[in-house]
């Protein structure tokens, strides 16, 4: 057989009204060619939003569509693939027994995400759609996503990341609200406006969303509208649509029952309940921009899990993430109130001990990053209150949403910032006792090499601009030029080292440069 | 709309029935091959055993159910029954006259000789009568009638004698009547002994000339041949508004399957013909009398009989596209082209190929197909597809069952096919797959490579030396994308997808044709060359002839070629004057459907399994795909004017209804089969002439 150099990957989605699958290959050059997309509904959300739970036969379509699924993977011979679950999932009392389900009857291991993380997957598919689109280049763009039980918004400007959220208005959730209540057609229509209404001023307590130039939204109710109003949009990855062809549209299908929508544009019935409130939705958002257009794209989900899954790529993109996900800590930090200039003095020297130490203590390029966002976030407990501000820095974060971090990894950034002074890790606490081992391992790692970074700018005065790391038998030794006296640093960090000694086997020294010739 | 006014639309069932006087009419040339003729009244009669199992059961139905709704052309069902009764009667008799004034004694001038019964020679006799006591006379039953029991349940479409009969001993008693069922494994006519022609009998007055040897001590008053047609009992009939079938109670159903609704009958006396309609509760229209054979299947042994080449077509052996000629991997060859088949004129053996190479091929992982009508068992499209799955290939079939008459022929090699490990699905609920589609996927240093036949026509090597087919073979992305889309719709793995190519139904092609015809309109509007040239079997769906007819209003000019039925009237002023339509009928069955849009001048060419009545957009998974290559554009266009140029075969129909051979007048004939067969040899010709001969010294070994 002739073997193709090619990997065949497969991304699926456990959404709240549908199970989606991508099948795709990696052609030479990083390009992600999508061989299938397969697409079944199921009423996970319906069950999510209403009852808390997934019933037994939305359980039994579930485990048939990701049966059927399996098969047309088996086809390829797909053998790297990812499967997520969002927010219906999530949201869900039994979802454990129900990957537990899915796992036995289909063999395939399915994962619960949280929101950062969709939002991270889903951003990642969007930047790699709007490559080459320079107009969006400098200008604030929102961006939209609206599921079935969450809406996902961010701000981009110049291509990055400013500011994300995930707020609980789904397309879903709407439906199963209002109709509860409302019979009539037109006032379960003023009702959806109504519910979006109050949730729209939420979003902008969060995010400034006013100024917005470019109107960005990804989905499969609006990559519908996309495919009426531009007939063209078929393997576009990118549709405009002007803003007032869209509102016209979008008035124009609220006047049609669920009925009317699936027999007119013959689409399945669960597509056409979500379809009025997602549109308006999309509508009222777009409303509050200054975009005169929308931009659809083609991104998903799985376009942001095969983008993860394809290997060449990998390196590149995490440095991009990197970059977005320093921007969201950033923009919690400001949130606390944090001392920028002494979190980022911080987090550079961290960097510069940790680049010393990496590679004999097997340390990665996440570990990096972790410390990166412990150093900007460790103090933001202050905002609660000086007293064991560690502890408080511990839980805003580790309550916190962060784009691109996942709660897990949330977890242990809080760690680390929780042992940036006082208490070094015991048995006895309990947040750092839940971790996995390896994870205990990273966090005492990262919080030593916090300490010294922390001491040595203990008095706020930014001086260690230029340490050089450099060292010497046992010790690791930094030289500064710019600071004329030493002795308060040396200070500082004198009842800090012994748990870097501790953890490394090695002494920290403090000297000034050579004043030599 | 001005077109729904009465006017515009035929009625379907005469329409139907001026098809299959068409078809009558060829039998009726002189022009034609004597055994051409005698194929087409074979034809001719198997056509209208259909119709009436099918449609006068239907027509039936909807009567005793007590729904009186008029058609589209506005006839209630009794009124359709008297105007079909009405023309089949006059049809029966040209049928007749034709056969026995026309066909036999040409056929003995060919010294193909059907005997009479009186005409037998001594030898003749000798060898019937032995054939009868040896063969016959042990398998027949004959069965008296008696009138408080229930008529024996007969066979449909068999012959049978009703005998009238007396004691010998009792001459003055009533007479009864008997009835003998010809079993159906005696052949319908005997070969008889000669040395100098081919002498055949008919098998029922073998039997009639020893009718005394079944009955003896009877006085035989009369005998005569008689032949029943019974409601197909299948809801073959998917145009009905509802569910006929479903609706008759379980009492009445039975008594109607035992009626028969039509009953063919030899010259016989009222009261034998009384006795038997009485006996089958039948109406007077339902009976014919034909001084024909009343079953003309046993005459199709003599259309196919070796040899008598001169008495039919010349042969035109199916030709291979000149594109395939080199013998390169059809794989290969499809990276940079597609290819379109125009079969018969063009050899099926490619895609017969297409699917062998793929059950060989060692990088296939996956085959893709459904199958409607095959050739059945040992047919080499199942075969390939059983090997695929042997050899590990992840093999899907669809086996459309449902499809008419075949449910028997479908199940078996469908079974190999599970067994071999293929995935079988046999169809869809509520929906028979009429699509015709092949996905062959394979890996390749490239990459994941799809490659997809898409047809008008069904997998059947045999029928596609008859029929007229369109197929496309194409590795086009938007092509396999969707064809995999496609399979994932039908075996239940995914919900329909947008497509990129492909148009569905019934999720969008009704939609998507009424798109087009629309544009066309708009293009006319605006004084833009604007143009329809459509070919099918059956235009029948009235939503699509009220576009038509719109379309034609706003200076669409359209020429249409449709086979069969055709409910749209032409030529009503102010309503259809702008739209031809004609009917091609020749030695292959018309069976390709296309659609050409000019589109201002950039035309779009669309293929398409599906007719457009109502059962085929609405209750049928069908395909349609458009030829994205130019030169395949163009080739399609051109096939279908020439056969709008037809004035041999092709008939123009007229406002009446009616249909009349176009004229010749001065202009040279042309015959669109015989020229288009032509073309496709002068092609083939003229790439072999081009391509280079290459001289390849053969150098000995020193």
């Amino acid at each position: 057989m002739t073997a193709s150099p090619n990997l065949l990957m497969a991304a699926i989605d456990i959404g709240s009204s549908a199970i989606r699958m991508d099948i795709a290959e990696m052609r030479p050059g990083g390009v992600i060619r999508i061989l299938e997309s397969l697409k079944k509904g199921v009423q996970l959300g319906r069950d999510a939003f209403t009852e808390g739970h997934l019933s037994q036969e939305t359980i039994r379509a579930a485990c048939e569509a990701l049966r059927d699924f399996k098969k047309a993977m088996d086809a390829y011979g797909v053998m790297r693939y990812r499967a997520v679950a969002t927010s219906a999932v999530r949201e869900s009392s039994n979802s454990e027994t129900f990957l537990d389900r899915l796992l036995t009857s289909t063999g395939l291991d399915v994962e619960i995400i949280d929101g950062p993380e969709e939002n991270r997957l889903t951003l990642s598919a969007i930047m790699d759609s709007l490559r080459g689109e320079s107009d969006l280049g400098k200008a604030k763009s929102l961006l939209v996503e609206v599921g079935g039980g969450s809406t996902d918004v961010a701000l981009l400007t110049g291509g990055e990341l400013q500011q994300s959220a995930t707020f609980p208005l789904g397309s879903f959730r709407l439906r199963a609200e209002v109709s509860a209540g409302a019979v009539r057609h037109e006032q379960q229509i003023r009702l959806f406006k109504r519910q979006i209404a109050g949730f729209l001023s939420n979003i902008k307590r969060e995010l400034e969303i006013s100024d917005a130039q470019h109107y960005i939204a990804v989905g499969g109710d609006v990559r519908f509208a996309a495919r009426m109003l531009d007939r063209s949009s078929q393997q576009k990855r990118l549709s405009f649509i002007a803003a007032d062809a869209f509102s016209e549209f979008v008035n124009s299908l609220s006047l049609l029952t669920v009925d009317g929508l699936v027999q007119k544009y013959s689409i399945p019935y669960l597509d056409g309940e979500t379809l009025v409130p997602a549109l308006l939705t999309y509508l009222q958002l777009l409303k509050e921009t200054q975009a005169k257009e929308i931009i659809v794209s083609d991104a998903s989900i799985r376009a942001g899990i095969l983008q993860d899954l394809a290997p060449a790529e990998k390196g590149k993109r995490l440095k991009k993430l990197a970059v977005q996900i320093l921007s969201a800590a950033r923009s919690l930090g400001r949130k606390y109130h944090y001392e920028g200039d002494h979190a980022e003095r911080v987090r550079e020297i961290s960097v510069r001990l940790f680049d010393e130490l990496r590679a004999e203590q097997h340390m990665t390029e996440t570990h990096r990053l972790y410390l990166e966002v412990a150093a900007l976030l460790h103090d933001i407990g202050l905002f609660v209150g000086s007293r064991s501000h560690h502890k408080h820095s511990y839980y805003l974060i580790s309550s916190s949403e962060l784009f691109g971090l996942r709660k897990p990894e949330l977890e242990l950034i809080a760690n680390i910032a929780r042992y940036h002074r006082r208490a070094l890790p015991q048995r006895s606490h309990v947040p750092f006792m839940a971790l996995e081992r390896d994870e205990r391992t990273a966090v005492s790692k990262l919080a030593a090499i916090l300490r010294i970074a922390n001491a040595l700018d203990k008095d706020r005065l930014q001086q260690f601009t230029d340490l050089k790391v450099s060292r010497e038998d046992d010790q690791i030794v930094l030289i500064s030029e710019n600071v004329p006296d030493l002795a308060m640093a040396r200070l500082a960090l004198a009842g800090r080292s012994d748990f870097f000694r501790e953890i490394f086997g090695k002494k920290i020294i403090l000297r000034e440069a050579a004043k030599t010739q | 709309m001005s077109a729904s006014k009465p006017g515009v639309f035929l009625n379907r069932e005469t329409s139907w029935l001026e098809f299959n006087r068409r078809a009558l009419e060829e039998a009726q040339d002189p022009q034609n091959p004597l055994l051409e003729r005698l194929r087409f009244y074979c034809i001719f009669h198997a056509n209208l055993d259909e119709f009436f199992m099918v449609r006068v059961a239907s027509l039936h139905r909807m009567i005793e159910v007590g729904d009186n709704h008029p058609d589209p052309s506005g006839l209630t069902p009794p009124q359709q029954l008297d105007l079909i009764f009405n023309r089949v009667r006059e049809a029966y008799e040209a049928s007749g006259t034709l056969y026995s004034s026309e066909l036999v004694p040409a056929l003995a001038k060919e010294k193909i000789v059907i005997r009479a019964p009186g005409q037998l020679k001594p030898a003749q006799e000798k060898y019937v009568d032995e054939y009868f006591e040896k063969e016959i006379y042990p398998v027949l039953t004959p069965i008296a009638v008696n009138v408080p029991q229930p008529f024996p349940r007969l066979q449909g479409l068999t012959f049978n004698l009703a005998v009238l009969l007396q004691w010998e001993s009792e001459k003055n008693g009533e007479p009864c009547l008997a009835v003998i069922q010809v079993p159906g494994k005696l052949p319908g006519l005997l070969r008889l002994p000669d040395i100098h022609a081919l002498e055949m009998f008919w098998m029922s007055d073998a039997i009639r000339r020893r009718l005394s040897d079944l009955f003896p001590g009877y006085c035989l008053l009369e005998a005569a041949g008689f032949r029943l047609a019974r409601d197909s009992e299948l809801e073959l009939d998917e145009d009905d508004r509802c569910d006929y079938v479903g609706m008759l109670e379980s009492s009445l159903k039975k008594r109607r399957n035992a009626k028969p609704i039509r009953i063919e009958h030899e010259p016989m006396s009222p009261e034998l013909l009384g006795r038997l309609q009485t006996a089958m509760e039948v109406e007077d229209q339902a009976l014919f009398f034909t001084h024909g054979p009343l079953d003309p299947r046993p005459l199709l042994s003599i259309v196919d009989m070796p040899g008598y080449e001169h008495l039919r077509y010349r042969l035109q052996p199916p030709l291979l596209r000149p594109e395939l000629e080199a013998e390169q991997n059809i794989f290969a060859l499809l990276r940079d082209r597609d290819i379109l088949l125009h079969h018969p004129y063009d050899s099926f053996d490619p895609v017969l190929q297409f699917i062998q190479a793929a059950a060989d091929d060692p990088d296939v992982l996956a085959v893709k197909q459904t199958l409607y009508r095959t050739s059945g068992k040992g047919s080499p499209v199942v075969n390939s597809l059983i090997r695929a799955a042997e050899n590990g290939k992840q093999v899907t079939v669809l086996v459309e069952l449902t499809a008419r008459f075949d449910e028997e022929r479908n199940i078996n090699w469908a079974r190999d096919l599970e067994v071999a490990g293929a995935h079988v699905l046999y169809g869809l609920a509520g929906l028979k797959v009429h699509a015709k589609i092949a996905l062959i996927v394979r890996r390749e240093p490239a990459g994941i490579s799809r490659y997809v036949h898409l047809g008008t026509g069904n997998y059947n090597e045999r029928t596609a030396r008859l029929y007229t087919d369109f197929g496309l073979l194409t590795a086009a992305e938007e092509f396999g994308s969707d064809a995999s889309a496609f399979f994932n719709t039908i075996t239940g793995y995914s919900e329909p997808p947008p497509f990129n190519r492909l148009v569905m139904a019934p999720t969008g092609m009704r939609e998507k044709i009424i798109r087009l015809i629309r544009r066309e309109a708009d293009w006319a509007c605006t004084g833009q060359t604007s143009e329809i040239l459509a070919k099918m079997n059956s235009l029948v769906d009235p939503q699509i002839i009220q576009e038509l007819c719109a379309a034609g209003k706003a200076g669409v000019k359209i020429h249409l070629n449709v086979r069969g039925i055709c409910c749209l009237r032409p030529g009503v002023p102010g309503v259809s004057d702008n739209i031809r339509v004609i009917s091609i009928l020749d030695r292959y069955l018309e069976h390709s459907r296309a659609f050409v849009f000019s589109n201002g001048g950039s035309p779009e060419v669309y293929l398409s399994s599906a007719d457009c009545m109502p059962r085929n957009l609405n209750r049928r998974v069908e395909l349609m795909f458009p030829l994205q290559q130019a030169d395949l554009k163009e080739r399609v266009i051109r096939i279908l004017r020439a056969q709008m140029t037809d004035n041999q075969k092709a008939r123009i129909l007229k406002q009446n209804g009616s249909y009349e051979k176009v004229a010749a007048g001065r202009s040279e004939p042309f015959r669109a089969q015989e020229r288009l067969y032509l073309q496709a040899r002068e092609e083939r010709e003229r790439v072999r002439i081009m391509t280079p001969v290459r001289f390849v010294p053969i150098e000995g070994s020193d």
